[in-house]
């Protein structure tokens, strides 16, 4: 018989006694009674090396009042779980962009940023890339020439791609369809495809989808572009020498925002842009004389795009120059003193409502501390996106068109900025609004996140990247 | 206006001529008294010269009066210096045809004290004359002239040692002027004088009670900046001085730096008090080395297993938390408090929904680093009792794979050096059956016993048998395990478990790299000549394709670490290196070389390395990392050696390779480790944004070792920043967390510096940690973000609370005030100046930051040892009493 002691996590057991004519597994036995911890889990450290459930206590040298060390678990042993957490980087591609919160970038192949940036707006639209997806070869008819198709499938191609990938992507084939059908994109300068304006890349690509899809949807949604970005205006001409009066309709993809001396924001600058002059010949007078040109808008597209007039053609340098002028614009537009009367009568029962609506979030959130007015619009763009994407994308249009109504109130959601001094030179960059709220400043393939207040930032008056078209999305309150 | 030039001109020019004129006038007008003196010495040069041997002596007599009288200063020369100054000549010529008497011995002195300000420089007259004289009291002609006459002896010294003439003339003097100088508070003097003719042996005979004190610290301090081996003796003498004033913590601290196991037991024992031998053993303890108490320095038993279980470190969790306990940081972090994203706007990393397994590992990491020693966490200690919530509430399961092996080891580094409990804890990981959790708890078995010695070798007892097993992954564990808890040990067992897989044929590369750094730390600074063997043999045998391997580097640098600071001893192993393949051949050079010389602050190695860096390669030779590394690791040793190899680095960045700039911020990070300086943490933030991904990684690991355990707020706001910049770059991502971990490393109370005890002392087992982080560094993605990430668990064997906790004679925490400031160098100083300056008063225990120093601020208590750092006894002072 020995006694020796033994420790057990931060307990001492004095005077133990061992039976050295037994294997040591009596031993443990006996500790199972002090400590719990059954035997097979017991491990005892004598001298370096452990005890054996068969060893031989002759052999080990144990002695009288040694110290032993046991280590053991009583409790309950933890298990692996049966599933493992997913990672990030096992997943797919595809779901590591959702993940990643926002979708690839788009490499620059030699001065294309202006059409980068322009594809980064527009991939944006959620209904034009479903209306897309519908698009098929076999959707083609004849009234469509073969390179407007090409251009319409290489942009859905490309907008899939962009969904799909987490590394930049190349445009390659997107771009040589452009080149293809506006050669004017293919302009070389000293061997190397020459800086473009972005505006008009925008236009005729926007022109572009809209006659190639126009034919292919069903009868009741002819031109899907049009209805997301077409403003209808209608326009009273006035001569004031002749006091002849008329008025005409038309349709326009974008709004101007002139810029002037007096102009320093937005709004000053849209309405500026819907009064024009020009000279035509009067009828009455029998002569060309002074038409006073003023527009409003009769009807709401669900993208309101706005053109910020910052290039104008300086004959002595023989280009397009800049208008640096800071012209604020505001996350939140309100365009309803721009409509006709009678859009304004439509609008006004929806603004009611949506007036409300906000009073009582108001209200709610200012029982609670004033949280910023900032998380206020992420909320809401975010209740927006799932409304929109609940409903069946390739319906999206016509569908909502029947749920929702205009209020006239317009959510910013992306920026195309150009930064340098001439319309054919500089950088031009792609500011978009995730779905989750959040900013993402495309530059080329390199996404980087962007606090919304900066966006604001980019309204000109300095050499930084300054903004050239914004893109609002319409806030729409169900019926 | 013309007048007014001209009157300024004339203002001018008159006004410096009157005081030409007037220091002219002054060499002719003397004043009475001065004309007096001049016509009095002259008479006497003239009565020496008399035939009547009375009137020279009264002549002689008078002379010597005058000199002896004249005040001395180091500004002017004594007036009637000055006046014989015409007659020096003339003295000398009569002294040449003079009959050997008494007399001629009196003017010997007499022209001995002249040639102080007359004879030409090299001539040594004053010596000669000194010689030829009657060897008199030598102070009596001031101390200017004892120190020029030591000067000249110098010289002679040399001379005579060329010609081999004999010296014992001159040894006569020495023993004089020595024993002047030691007298006189002038004990730098004496020692240089003695260092100078090489016989420092005399200084023993010659110090006191008053004057130990400074002679030794003048001897230690100049010790860094002498070649070997005169160091060696110059630390001897101050060992030996110690030892007869009894100052035996000194003398132990000598010991220890000169790894001179025979004078540690000397120390042991010539005292016999036993709570003296405790300090000691505190002190043996913080230096991390493994020492074994006999009968002669602890003759009781029982005395001597307490003392032994100082050594052992077993109280040292208890005296950390002790210290955690009262700053008030138990509370535990969670990698979130420490990333602080709230104070990051916009550009933080969006909520993912989806774990990665990268970010997953790094908060593993941080959560180690943050909570180590603390035993309580917010992610592995937390209950698993809600085993229905799954796999959220455990996050060893949110770990991927080798990963899984991090997680489960860093369960021990918040246990650790708490043996007990942290080995009860980790047991759960060994039922499980994922191979990489069973490795992870191998090596957590090596992590809490890190620094840590128990009778009943629980880390060999555990791991033993897993390094034979079949997994790589496990061996990998158990071997890296024993490597951590046994360091610095060079425990044969170990040996005789680990040798053996160095030639095993089928074994992985890494499971060979990991073998041989682990048996280069259970060995570490031995020159164990069979380690050496089993190292070298296992380079041989790997194949060119090996050889390329970035594991590979370990094996070079576990051959390095068993000279770690050995110097010369390496030699012999690195001509074996030189008939390596070529392919390692220049790598292995570098790392013996850095190794063997580290910590020595050896210039002439410094500037062979720097060599070496100066290269431009075009054959993608990788040894030029190491040879960075080596500059730090030789010049870190003291202060001024440091300075100079920061400077020399910044040069490297600007004209060096890729590989070097790689290489330069690991090595900054070696030099200030633990140790902000700001200008250090400067050009880390700006490589930490450099073009090449692998720089900018080594700085954000590098600004994090810089800060570690200091809680910098800088540094943790530039690491805020950074991770906002790469929060798109994984693998950087991955570098800013582990860096953020670092620099709150225990909440702030640890530090990784090797050196302790005011900067003198370095911890062989500590640096060896560090060194093989860095190393591993070197190769950034290969082995940190590959799946070797666990390679920082090395860094624990650096890591040491930066306390001083102050304990009572029953070894129980006590708190006394403490006057805690920056260090002030008194080296060579007169009389007891101010040792800190800045100071605050606090009350024990206290956090030291990096040059601190503490002072007692009561005289209630006596301090067992004189560098308040890490556990001090104290003893009530019994000629204290209480002021009322």
């Amino acid at each position: 018989m020995i006694t020796v002691s033994v420790k057990w996590q931060k307990e001492m057991f004095k005077d133990v006694e061992i039976d050295t004519s037994q294997p040591p597994y009596v031993f443990k036995c006996q500790l199972y009674d002090l400590t719990g911890v059954p035997p097979e889990r017991q491990k005892i450290m004598v001298k370096g090396g452990l005890l054996k459930d068969d060893a031989d206590w002759s052999t080990l040298g144990v002695k009288e009042g040694q110290k032993l060390m046991m280590m053991g678990t009583a409790d309950e042993i933890i298990k692996a779980p049966e599933k493992g957490p997913v990672f990030m980087e096992d997943l797919p591609e595809e779901e590591q962009v959702v993940a990643l919160g926002h979708s690839a970038g788009l490499f620059n192949l030699g001065n294309t940023c202006y059409m980068n940036s322009t594809l980064q707006c527009l991939h944006s639209v959620p209904e034009l890339k479903s209306a897309l997806i519908k698009y098929s070869h076999s959707g083609k008819s004849n009234d469509v020439d073969q390179s407007s198709h090409m251009l319409a499938i290489a942009t859905r191609d490309l907008f899939n791609e962009l969904d799909k990938s987490v590394k930049p992507v190349a445009p390659m084939q997107f771009w040589m369809l452009l080149r293809k059908k506006y050669p004017q994109f293919g302009q070389l300068h000293n061997g190397v495809f020459m800086q473009q304006d972005a505006e008009e890349c925008w236009t005729q690509l926007l022109y572009t989808l809209s006659q190639s899809l126009k034919t292919t949807g069903s009868s009741e949604n002819p031109d899907t572009v049009k209805a997301l970005f077409g403003i209808e205006l209608v326009s009273r001409v006035h001569c004031q020498e002749s006091g002849e009066e008329s008025s005409e309709a038309e349709s326009v993809y974008s709004l101007k925002c002139h810029i002037s001396q007096e102009v320093n924001h937005l709004h000053e600058g849209l309405k500026h842009g819907l009064k024009s002059e020009l000279e035509k010949a009067s009828p009455s007078l029998g002569r060309s004389a002074i038409y006073l040109k003023e527009s409003r808008i009769d009807g709401l597209p669900r993208y309101l795009t706005i053109q910020f007039v910052r290039f104008f053609w300086k004959r002595e340098s023989n280009q397009k120059a800049k208008i640096l002028r800071k012209v604020d614009y505001p996350l939140e537009l309100d365009v309803y003193d721009l409509c006709s009367d009678d859009l304004r009568g439509k609008l006004e029962a929806p603004r009611q409502r949506l007036r409300d609506e906000e009073g009582k979030k108001l209200g709610l959130k200012a029982s609670k501390d004033g949280s910023s007015s900032k998380d206020n619009d992420v909320k809401m763009s975010n209740a927006e996106g799932s409304s929109n994407g609940s409903g069946e994308p390739s319906m999206a249009t016509s569908q909502e068109d029947s749920e929702t109504q205009m209020t006239g109130i317009y959510d910013l959601v992306a920026v195309l900025t150009h930064k340098g001094r001439s319309a054919d030179s500089g950088h031009y960059v792609g500011w978009v609004k995730q779905e989750s709220g959040k900013w993402i400043e495309y530059d080329d393939d390199s996404p980087i996140a962007q606090r919304e207040e900066d966006i604001t930032k980019l309204s000109g008056g300095g050499d930084w990247h300054m903004a050239y078209i914004c893109m609002y999305k319409a806030r729409t309150i169900p019926m | 206006m013309a007048p007014d030039p001209n009157a300024s001109s004339s203002g001018t020019v008159p006004s410096k001529d009157p005081k030409k004129k007037k220091d002219e006038k002054k060499e002719e007008d003397l004043s009475d008294e001065d004309l007096a003196l001049k016509q009095q010495l002259e008479l006497y040069v003239e009565r020496v010269q008399d035939p009547d041997p009375g009137l020279q002596k009264v002549a002689l007599e008078s002379m010597r009066q005058e000199i002896r009288t004249s005040t001395s200063s180091m500004t002017s020369v004594p007036k009637p210096l000055k006046f014989l100054r015409p007659h020096y000549g003339t003295l000398k010529a009569y002294y040449e045809t003079m009959q050997d008497s008494d007399l001629k011995k009196y003017l010997a002195d007499i022209l001995s004290v002249l040639a102080l300000t007359m004879s030409a420089e090299g001539e040594r007259e004053s010596l000669k004359y000194r010689l030829l004289g009657s060897e008199g009291d030598i102070g009596s002609w001031g101390h200017e002239y004892v120190r020029n006459l030591a000067g000249e002896i110098a010289q002679e010294y040399a001379k005579r040692q060329s010609e081999e003439a004999p010296i014992d003339d001159l040894m006569e003097l020495v023993q004089q002027i020595v024993a002047f100088h030691m007298k006189h508070n002038a004990e730098p003097e004496a020692v240089d004088l003695l260092m100078e003719v090489e016989d420092l042996d005399l200084l023993i005979e010659h110090v006191d009670s008053t004057n130990f004190k400074r002679t030794c610290l003048y001897l230690t301090s100049s010790a860094r900046y002498l070649p070997g081996p005169d160091d060696m003796l110059v630390l001897d003498i101050a060992y030996m001085i110690y030892l007869k004033f009894e100052e035996y913590p000194n003398a132990l601290q000598i010991a220890l730096f000169l790894d001179n196991m025979q004078y540690v037991k000397q120390v042991f024992t010539s005292c016999d008090d036993l709570l003296r031998k405790k300090q000691f053993c505190y002190i043996l303890a913080r230096h991390g080395i493994t020492f074994e108490l006999d009968d002669e320095m602890a003759a009781d038993d029982d005395d001597r297993e307490a003392l032994q279980e100082i050594i052992n470190n077993s109280r040292l969790s208890e005296g950390y938390l002790t210290l955690a306990r009262d700053i008030e940081v138990m509370e535990p972090k969670s990698p979130e408090d420490i990333y602080k994203a709230h104070l990051l706007d916009g550009r933080a990393s969006a909520g993912a929904s989806v774990d990665s397994a990268r970010q997953n590992l790094a908060a593993t990491f941080v959560n180690a680093f943050v909570n180590a020693g603390f035993g309580q966490d917010k992610l592995m200690t937390v209950p698993s009792d809600n085993t229905s919530g799954g796999s959220s509430s455990n996050w060893l399961f949110k770990n991927k794979e080798h990963g899984k092996t991090s997680a489960a080891a860093s369960l021990s580094m918040i246990l650790l050096w708490d043996v007990d409990a942290g080995l009860a804890q980790i047991d759960k990981y060994f039922h499980l059956s994922d191979s990489h959790i069973i490795a992870g708890a191998l090596l957590g078995v090596g992590i809490v016993n890190c620094g840590i010695k128990n009778d009943c070798d629980p880390a060999l007892a555990l791991l033993g048998d897993y390094v034979d097993k079949d997994d790589s992954s496990i061996r990998i564990g158990a071997i890296m395990g024993l490597g951590i808890s046994y360091a610095g040990s060079q425990n044969e067992q170990i040996r005789s478990k680990l040798a053996p897989i160095l030639n095993e044929a089928k074994a992985p590369l890494d499971v060979i790299a990991f073998t041989a750094i682990s048996l280069g730390l259970v060995y570490v600074g031995s020159c164990n000549e069979e380690v050496a063997q089993a190292i070298i043999f296992a380079l041989m045998d790997r194949s060119e394709s090996e050889l390329g391997e970035p594991l590979t580097r370990l094996l070079p640098l576990g051959l390095g670490l068993l000279y770690l600071g050995k110097q010369e001893s390496v030699e012999a192993t690195a001509e074996v290196s030189k008939t390596f393949n070529e392919k390692i051949r220049k790598y292995c050079d570098m790392t013996l070389l850095s190794c063997a010389y580290a910590g020595t602050g050896n210039v002439l190695k410094v500037q062979n390395l720097l060599g070496h860096c100066s290269q431009h390669l075009d054959k993608g030779e990788t040894h030029q990392g190491p040879a960075v590394l080596g500059i730090a690791m030789v010049a870190m040793a003291e202060e001024l050696g440091l300075e100079m190899a920061i400077r020399s680095l910044e040069h490297l960045l600007q004209y060096g390779e890729q590989n070097i700039r790689q290489a330069v911020p690991l090595a900054l990070a070696l030099l200030c480790i633990s140790n902000p300086k700001v200008n250090v943490m400067d050009t880390l933030s700006r490589l930490s944004h450099d073009t090449d991904s692998e720089v900018a990684m080594a700085a954000v690991i590098s600004l994090g070792l810089i800060g570690a355990g200091t809680n910098n707020a800088r540094i943790a706001g530039m690491l805020r920043n950074l991770s906002s910049y790469y929060y798109k770059d994984a693998s950087l991502l991955f570098c800013v967390r582990i860096a953020q971990g670092l620099v709150h490393l225990g909440k702030g109370l640890l530090t990784l510096n090797p050196y302790h005890s005011e900067r003198f002392l370095l911890s062989p087992t500590a640096l060896a940690g560090l060194v093989t982080m860095l190393h591993a560094c070197l190769d950034m993605k290969a082995i940190i973000l590959g799946k070797y990430h666990y390679i920082l668990y090395f860094l624990v064997l650096a890591m040491q609370p930066r306390m001083l906790l102050t304990v009572d004679e029953n070894l129980k925490p006590l708190s006394v005030p403490v006057r805690v400031g920056q260090a002030v160098d008194v080296v060579g100083q007169a009389g007891r100046p101010k040792t800190i300056t800045g100071f605050q008063t606090h009350s024990t225990p206290v956090l030291l930051a990096a040059g601190d120093r503490a002072e007692l601020a009561t005289e209630k208590y006596i301090p067992l040892s004189p560098i308040l750092e890490g556990f001090v006894i104290l003893k009530e002072n019994p000629e204290y009493r209480e002021e009322h």
